[in-house]
């Protein structure tokens, strides 16, 4: 091995990766040889205290730089959230439009056939929903308003089981 | 990370992701240093690590819902911040390729060292030396060229495994190996010179 080849070689030699027969190569060159003994100690050196002696020396965050960052991510955090409220807020009312629109049909019996059968199945399996239409259909109300929260959850759940795209009247 | 700060950043979070007044400001005081410091080691400009900073800290804020708490939070920021400086030099990259016979000592036809070579790694051992040698660092790691000095930087200042870094950046790791070789010889070469003229003078 001559220094050159040796050079180019220590990260293998220091992270573990460098076969056997090598590293005795290495190392029985690294006994002869005055330059590479230093070259490599003192590349370890680097290797090794870099972290410690780098850890006491940061970037200090100027202090208007400081400032600048919290009026911004105050205004920034400050809107997140509202942001985040109105969305949900409008998922929400969509949601009771839907419902809404649902119960309408099925009083007028304007669904589709198969979100008909949906709702037929489950009404016969839950009084709930199912007292609550046939009163609808009863007094033949079709402006029903939103229905208690029970049933709504319901209705959201059966809705959520038709096909994407799948519209529930009847054209 | 004890479990009580990894207990103090799921709540801070929790407090973040219902907008409770204050809890940004919290988030600021506790990692504004670190995030300033790790933009300002990858991308060396003040105004270009402020503004890495703005966007370190919206991402967190807006991402605060999908935070899985299975790692860390410090290498959940930790990992925003440097993909975010990613994205920043990406914005400006050169075509830079440098010869390892740059970051070499001189070598003889032969293949062995032309002048004598100083060990000094007895001297870096030295605290008194610490403030000195740790300016020096950074004053050579902003000279290397991005491509070391990002695998420098979350290599050997930072401290992360070679795998990690790899996983970052989206390299190999032997790409890592070889880039880190590479600083490390460049860093070697230039503490060199300036212990030896420190002596001289």
């Amino acid at each position: 091995m001559i220094c050159k080849e040796l050079a180019y070689m220590l990260a293998d030699y220091f992270n573990g990766s460098m076969d056997a027969r090598l590293r005795e190569e290495l190392d029985d060159h690294l006994s002869r040889c005055e330059p590479c003994a230093a070259f490599t100690k003192t590349y370890q050196a680097v290797a090794d205290r870099t972290h410690s002696l780098r850890r006491h020396i940061e970037y200090e965050i100027p202090p208007e730089v400081s400032k600048r960052l919290e009026a911004f991510i105050h205004a920034a955090a400050l809107k997140y959230p509202e942001k985040v409220r109105e969305y949900r807020d409008q998922v929400e009312r969509d949601r009771r439009e839907k419902v809404a629109d649902l119960v309408r049909a099925a009083t007028a019996g304007k669904l589709s056939s198969a979100t008909a059968l949906l709702v037929e199945s489950h009404c016969a399996a839950c009084p709930e929903c199912g007292g609550y239409l046939a009163a609808l259909r009863e007094t033949g109300t079709t402006q029903a308003g939103d229905p208690p929260e029970g049933i709504r959850s319901h209705l959201i759940a059966l809705m959520q089981t038709l096909p994407p795209g799948e519209e529930f009247f009847l054209a | 990370m004890s479990a009580e700060r990894w207990k103090d950043d799921e709540a801070l979070l929790e407090s973040i992701r219902k907008g409770v007044p204050g809890a940004a400001d919290e988030l600021l005081r506790l990692y504004q240093g670190k995030i300033f410091n790790l933009a300002m080691s990858i991308l060396k400009n003040e105004s270009d690590a402020e503004e890495a900073a703005q966007d370190v800290f919206m991402t967190v804020i807006r991402k605060a819902d999908t935070f899985q708490g299975n790692s860390a939070f410090y290498s959940w920021i930790y990992r925003i911040c440097v993909n975010t400086c990613l994205m920043r030099l990406r914005g400006k990259r050169r075509n830079e390729t440098v010869s390892i016979e740059e970051f070499m000592p001189v070598f003889t036809d032969e293949g062995m060292h032309a002048s004598p070579m100083d060990d000094w790694s007895k001297e870096v051992e030295r605290d008194a030396l610490n403030e000195e040698l740790g300016r020096m660092i950074r004053k050579y790691t902003e000279e290397l060229s991005e491509k070391y000095r990002v695998v420098f930087v979350l290599s050997d200042v930072e401290g992360l495994s070679n795998e990690e870094t790899a996983r970052i950046l989206g390299l190999t790791v032997p790409a890592i190996k070889s880039r880190l070789h590479r600083a490390r010889l460049y860093l070697r070469e230039q503490l060199s010179r300036y212990l030896r003229e420190g002596k001289a003078g």
